[in-house]
């Protein structure tokens, strides 16, 4: 789970090397989804038409105030 | 008790009336009553001040401060609230939380948590950019997953039995040591004072992976570095009885319930009035007396200015009982500081005149 | 911590001989603020003596302290300063001096 391959550890980004397909995740199941451009956007296990899409694996830093 | 002999100086009390307060403000100054000496005097003020602990718990203290001035007691109260360093946690480092609480939210509750860590055996960072250190930060990391419960009984609906891990604890947060940390803090591992606090909830599939940095802080920088729950005083409550109009016989058990249980104590035989020495502090001062034209005059009721009834409620690293000293170390290091600024203005300005003057 | 900026200032317009000056104490507040003027004003060749926290965004506090017979003003302070610390050793020994004498009711609180 923890491969922040983009990221280094002061939160900074490198430009990705090469374009991924996006995950998403069904809103309905939870089933993980790749949606290329131009598809339609729609569960493949469910059909439910809802996604969301993956939270960043980027370190982000808090305040904890 | 020693201190009822002082306790009976009408100078001393504060007039609590029907709907107003008297002699608020202390006249032991000097020049304040002609021909008394009312000027500092060490001796004097050891031989008046009591300091007398009443109940002490695991978690609380309640003392009294007899002897000193309002000043005195109310500075102890704030360096208590407001200056008594802590350790929380300060900066969190999110790589992952998948749950239904938002980061900052999550944050801002994980920095709440009191940390078990003895404060005099870290530095305070005097900036907030200054670099971590193992002198001076203290690394956790909270990494919780959720999972179904294979094991589960069929029909339950409780989400402890169901779920592995629906719960993100304070027990979930693991110390992470840093250079000498593990030996100097071998004694007492770092830890939250209180294993079971509900920092926020899981579903399987969601999971939460921080790192949190925890520092040493103030109270009034943050509220979270408070070493107490409370700290507070009240002067304590005065009945006195008029002899002069004493309570009529027929009217003792309806004067009896305008105070506060045992306040007043009645003689069951002759019907005399007394006051009850030791429950009198329990008084709430309802002034429900005042209320009733047939005990006008019977009794007047006060405060003792200078006797002061601390409760103190320790949460995170302190014992109660080390609250006071703990304050006490902060005034004198407070005291002292300001006095060798003193000093060096009294050295550097050679006397008189040329002392460096601000430009106000 | 390095004295960047001094913690006592002498506000202008006080005497040359220091017998009636305002002090500004940086990084304090009322706690230390309230308890000083009551120890300065317990000296009794002190004419006046009164503080103030001008402002609450700023963190220091004014200390105003007239003296008679021109008598300094820094020399009170720092009388003062001392009686203080005086004051709270005096209670943080009567307090372990009750703290060991064990004549207090303890309980059990849950938490």
């Amino acid at each position: 789970m923890n491969q922040p391959q983009n990221a280094n550890p002061a939160g900074g980004t490198h430009p990705p090397v090469q374009r991924q397909d996006m995950e998403y995740i069904c809103a309905d199941c939870g089933a993980k989804n790749e949606i290329k451009s131009r598809e339609p956007i729609r569960c493949r296990e469910c059909g439910h038409r809802i996604m969301y899409k993956k939270r960043t694996k980027r370190m982000v830093q808090f305040e904890a105030r | 008790m020693t201190a009822s002999t002082s306790k009976f100086d009408p100078r001393k009390h504060v007039g609590v009336h029907a709907e107003r307060v008297s002699h608020v403000s202390s006249t032991n100054f000097p020049g304040h009553h002609p021909d008394e000496d009312h000027s500092w005097d060490l001796e004097r003020f050891a031989k008046g001040l009591t300091v007398k602990i009443e109940r002490l718990s695991n978690r609380s203290i309640e003392f009294d401060l007899v002897g000193v001035d309002a000043s005195i007691a109310n500075a102890y109260r704030r360096i208590m609230l407001a200056e008594v360093p802590t350790i929380c946690v300060e900066r969190v480092y999110v790589w992952d939380n998948t749950s239904v609480i938002v980061d900052e939210v999550l944050a801002q509750r994980i920095g709440l948590i009191p940390l078990n860590v003895d404060p005099a055996l870290m530095d305070m960072k005097q900036s907030p950019n200054d670099q971590a250190t193992d002198r001076n930060t203290l690394v956790f990391r909270l990494q919780v997953a959720c999972q179904r419960n294979k094991n589960a009984p069929k029909d339950t609906t409780d989400p402890n039995q169901l779920y592995i891990n629906s719960d993100v604890l304070s027990s979930h947060l693991t110390w992470i040591p840093q250079g000498e940390q593990e030996i100097v803090l071998a004694d007492n591992p770092p830890a939250p004072s209180n294993p079971n606090i509900v920092l926020g909830k899981l579903r399987p599939g969601q999971e939460v992976d921080m790192e949190l940095h925890a520092v040493k802080g103030v109270g009034k920088d943050h509220a979270k570095f408070c070493p107490v729950a409370t700290a507070s005083y009240r002067l304590l409550p005065l009945v006195i009885l008029n002899p002069e109009n004493p309570v009529p016989p027929h009217l003792t058990e309806k004067f009896q319930k305008c105070f506060s249980p045992g306040v007043i104590r009645v003689d069951p035989q002759t019907k005399a009035i007394s006051v009850d020495e030791e429950k009198m502090r329990n008084e709430t001062m309802s002034r429900e007396v005042y209320r009733h034209p047939e005990f006008e005059g019977c009794v007047q009721l006060a405060r003792v200015r200078d006797h002061f009834l601390f409760n103190v409620e320790s949460e995170g690293f302190y014992p109660p009982q080390r609250l006071l000293p703990e304050a006490t170390a902060v005034m004198r290091a407070k005291i002292a500081h300001i006095k060798r600024a003193a000093e060096t203005l009294l050295n550097n300005g050679d006397g008189l005149g040329d002392v460096e003057m601000a430009d106000v | 911590m390095a004295e960047t900026t001094p913690k006592i200032k002498i506000m202008k317009g006080a005497a040359a001989d220091l017998s009636a000056a305002t002090y500004q104490i940086f990084d304090e507040s009322h706690t230390i603020g309230n308890a000083l003027r009551w120890m300065i004003m317990k000296n009794p060749k002190v004419e006046f003596c009164g503080y103030s926290v001008p402002h609450p965004s700023e963190n220091l506090i004014q200390v105003r302290i007239q003296m008679y017979d021109g008598l300094s003003s820094l020399n009170a302070l720092i009388e003062a300063l001392n009686n203080l610390d005086a004051v709270c050793e005096t209670v943080e020994n009567k307090y372990h001096a009750s703290l060991a004498s064990n004549n207090y009711e303890r309980w059990e609180e849950k938490s």
